[in-house]
């Protein structure tokens, strides 16, 4: 099963001041200033506004909206209750999101009852802790559960079962489906084809052709409702990355490098608290004209080390060519979790990584004790 | 304005320029080549910003004029001409025109006014040596540099002289060499450089093993190495390169002996079922005997005794086999020693006949 909360944000600002109720509420950026729509209620999906819209858009269509910053203090108190009543269900939860998560239901008919009286009961419990509306998706997979929450939001409740697999996907717009973007879409348009039925007809050799190897597969593998049902607990980070974006376009070097130095702290903390470490530093840049860049590095060995993640994500900047030009957003992240390889390095000096090590326990500590920013690495002087 | 000359007196010094051009060039005046003509020999200069290679032609007839042409096109077309065809180029304004038997060909020209050169600065110092040493010295070690390191000092190749001994090393963490020359080197006086990994494997391209004398100017940013009529010049790599005596084992007290090429054929063998990404092989060291050891992801094996001299307790450590292969390519002689503590420890390999060369290799975890 996936459950989804309608409109996470906005609702939990409708629920907290009913003098919203009823009116298009827009969380995210301020008009009048740069960033976007977070999430947006459905009163206001009336107007056209979605989510990952430019607020300056949104202004546009809907000025009289209630704009509000987000407060995800409050949000993530409302999410760890959800995903509490959602362990009451069954044992199995993985949180994708804030607003979202996968829930194992398979083996409790006979506890609860058919799918369709899980799903309700599941959707009752939430309302009753959070007094918040979700819609539900049940389906022997992941994607097709995942389809069809999404399928009659909001408030929805959909149960496909297998032999209805191909009849829910066949009308289905290719665009549903995950990882296809406006690229795919316009890719697949251009080959004719606008719904999974179609999409069908396509062998795995010419989707492979057209859309990589994997790119291929995977739509090859969702046209036909093939997906994994496996739901972990632990979910899996992928990557941990930070990014900021600036309400003005920035060319100074030394701002830029003190925000890259600021992100990288937070990456670099965030690593170490799940004890992960990574062997890929990406960085990433927005220049005007929503120009947006990824340059990558793997390093020999994994690494959660502020300092090193800066000075990579600093010369993959450096390095890009980019350099110079005006950036709205930039932001680092590691990814790819690891070791190192089975090889020492013959400069290795073992008490100064164990001296490193001392150093960022104690910089985590003073953080968790006193704040973010209270205490950071010095800056090296570089001319 | 017309140069008149042979496919051949054009394409040699050519192909030696062109390895510097990049395919990928920062500004558009990077993909040609500097050409100054006067009555009867072209300079001819590619460059890249940071290496920059000059070199010589000898023409039939020509008049004094300068001017850049695209390098690959020219090399192209040189190339594709029919043996011992006489080539005329007449530089109209901003074209070219080359009239080679019945082909003619038109080729933008940029202005040699924007061609930019690397200047040579700082109080210069420099010493001669013969060709084949330099050229020896860069064969012997330049495998080891790293590539795209982090640590960029270790993108290089580091050559210096410090007493009198004429030394080049380089490393990329997991393996190191090095390498010296001493003959002739009485009194130059001491530096130490880092040479960029491009400009190290260009060099190494195109030294001959010869008595000809070269010489080495190092300046402040730059080195610059004097073939006869060819003039190599590289910027430096800023930065300290890491005390690489430190690593060099000391108190190893196992030493075996084994015999080159049939070492280097029995790791190439085992190496066909090591792990493709780490390519770790065990070694089994016993009383004159070394088994090798393969495993990859398949659970497939490979598994090779070798004969050797060795009398001491029984080791097993393991090796990168390719790190060992490069090794034993290189070396010279045909008894090379191994020089061992126990599996935690780098490896010390040398030739037995006294070569100049040290190679020291990191074990790995198997």
């Amino acid at each position: 099963m996936h459950l989804d909360m309608d409109a996470f944000f906005a609702s939990v600002e409708q629920r907290d001041n009913p003098e919203y109720r009823g009116k298009p509420v827009v969380v995210g950026a301020m008009p009048g200033r740069r960033g976007v729509v977070s999430t947006c209620s459905y009163e206001a999906r009336k107007y056209g506004i979605c989510s990952a819209m430019p607020i300056s858009e949104a202004h546009r269509r809907c000025p009289d909206a209630i704009y509000l910053r987000p407060d995800m203090a409050r949000y993530v108190a409302v999410s760890k209750k959800v995903m509490l009543a959602l362990g009451e269900i069954s044992p199995v939860v993985e949180p994708v999101s804030i607003d979202e998560a996968y829930i194992d239901i398979s083996g409790m008919e006979r506890l609860i009852g058919e799918p369709v009286e899980i799903g309700r009961l599941t959707k009752l419990k939430i309302r009753e802790v959070v007094g918040l509306d979700c819609s539900a998706g049940i389906g022997p997979n992941r994607l097709i559960a995942k389809l069809a929450s999404e399928y009659q939001k909001p408030d929805g409740l959909v149960v496909i079962r297998p032999e209805q697999i191909q009849a829910f996907l066949d009308p289905m717009p290719v665009s549903n489906l995950r990882g296809v973007g406006p690229k795919a879409r316009q890719e697949l348009e251009q080959l004719g084809v606008y719904t999974v039925k179609h999409l069908k007809t396509y062998s795995l050799d010419v989707l492979r052709g057209y859309f990589g190897d994997n790119g291929g597969q995977h739509l090859y593998n969702q046209a036909r409702g093939i997906a994994l049902d496996q739901v972990g607990t632990k979910g899996g980070r992928k990557s941990i990355s930070k990014e900021s974006t600036f309400n003005e376009d920035v060319i100074d070097q030394r701002q830029l490098r003190e925000c890259l130095r600021g992100l990288a702290a937070e990456v670099g903390r965030t690593a170490r608290s799940k004890c992960l470490k990574g062997r890929v530093v990406t960085m990433k840049i927005r220049l005007d004209g929503f120009e947006t860049h990824t340059r990558q590095k793997k390093l020999r060995n994994a690494t959660s080390a502020d300092g090193v993640v800066l000075n990579i994500a600093w010369n993959l900047y450096q390095e890009s060519g980019f350099a110079g030009r005006p950036v709205r957003l930039i932001g680092l992240g590691i990814s790819e979790w690891g070791g190192s390889e089975p090889m020492g390095d013959l400069f290795d000096d073992p008490e100064e990584c164990k001296r490193e090590e001392h150093l960022y326990a104690a910089m985590d500590e003073v953080t968790k004790k006193f704040g973010r920013g209270k205490l950071s690495l010095g800056l090296k002087k570089r001319d | 304005m017309k140069i008149v000359t042979s496919r051949e007196e054009l394409l040699k010094p050519l192909t030696m320029v062109g390895g510097v051009v990049e395919k990928r060039q920062t500004l558009p005046i990077l993909a040609n080549i500097l050409i100054n003509a006067d009555q009867d020999r072209l300079k001819i200069t590619a460059t890249d910003l940071e290496v920059e290679l000059k070199t010589e032609a000898s023409v039939t007839k020509s008049e004094e004029v300068d001017f850049t042409l695209p390098a690959r096109k020219l090399i192209d077309i040189c190339r594709a001409l029919p043996d011992s065809t006489e080539i005329s180029l007449d530089i109209q304004g901003e074209k070219a025109v080359i009239i080679a038997g019945r082909s003619r060909f038109t080729l933008g020209v940029l202005p040699a006014k924007d061609y930019p050169a690397i200047e040579i600065e700082g109080a210069i110092k420099g010493i001669r040596v013969q060709e084949g040493v330099l050229k020896n010295l860069i064969d012997k070690t330049q495998f080891a540099m790293a590539q795209q390191d982090v640590r960029y000092y270790l993108n290089g190749l580091l050559l210096e002289i410090a007493d009198g001994v004429l030394r080049a090393v380089a490393t990329d963490g997991h393996r190191l060499a090095m390498s010296e020359a001493v003959e002739g080197l009485e009194g130059a006086e001491d530096f130490q450089i880092i040479i960029p990994r491009k400009a190290v494997l260009e060099l190494g391209r195109m030294l001959n093993d010869s008595d000809r004398e070269i010489a080495i100017e190092v300046g402040s940013n730059n080195v610059r190495i004097i073939m006869g009529d060819t003039i190599f010049t590289s910027k430096l790599i800023d930065g300290k390169f890491p005390d690489y005596q430190k690593v060099v084992p000391v108190g190893t007290d196992k030493q075996v002996i084994v015999d080159r090429e049939s070492m280097r054929q029995a790791l190439h063998r085992t190496s066909i079922l090591s792990n493709e990404k780490y390519r770790g092989i065990r070694f089994n060291f016993a009383k004159d005997n070394l088994e090798l050891l393969a495993h990859n992801p398949e659970q497939e094996e490979a598994k090779e005794e070798l004969e050797i001299t060795y009398d001491g307790e029984k080791l097993v450590i393991g090796f990168n086999v390719g790190y060992l292969i490069e090794v034993l390519t290189v070396i010279s002689g045909d008894n090379v020693v191994l020089e061992l503590k126990d599996e935690n420890s780098s490896c010390l390999i040398r030739s037995q006949e006294g070569d100049s060369s040290r190679y020291v290799v990191m074990p790995m975890r198997i």
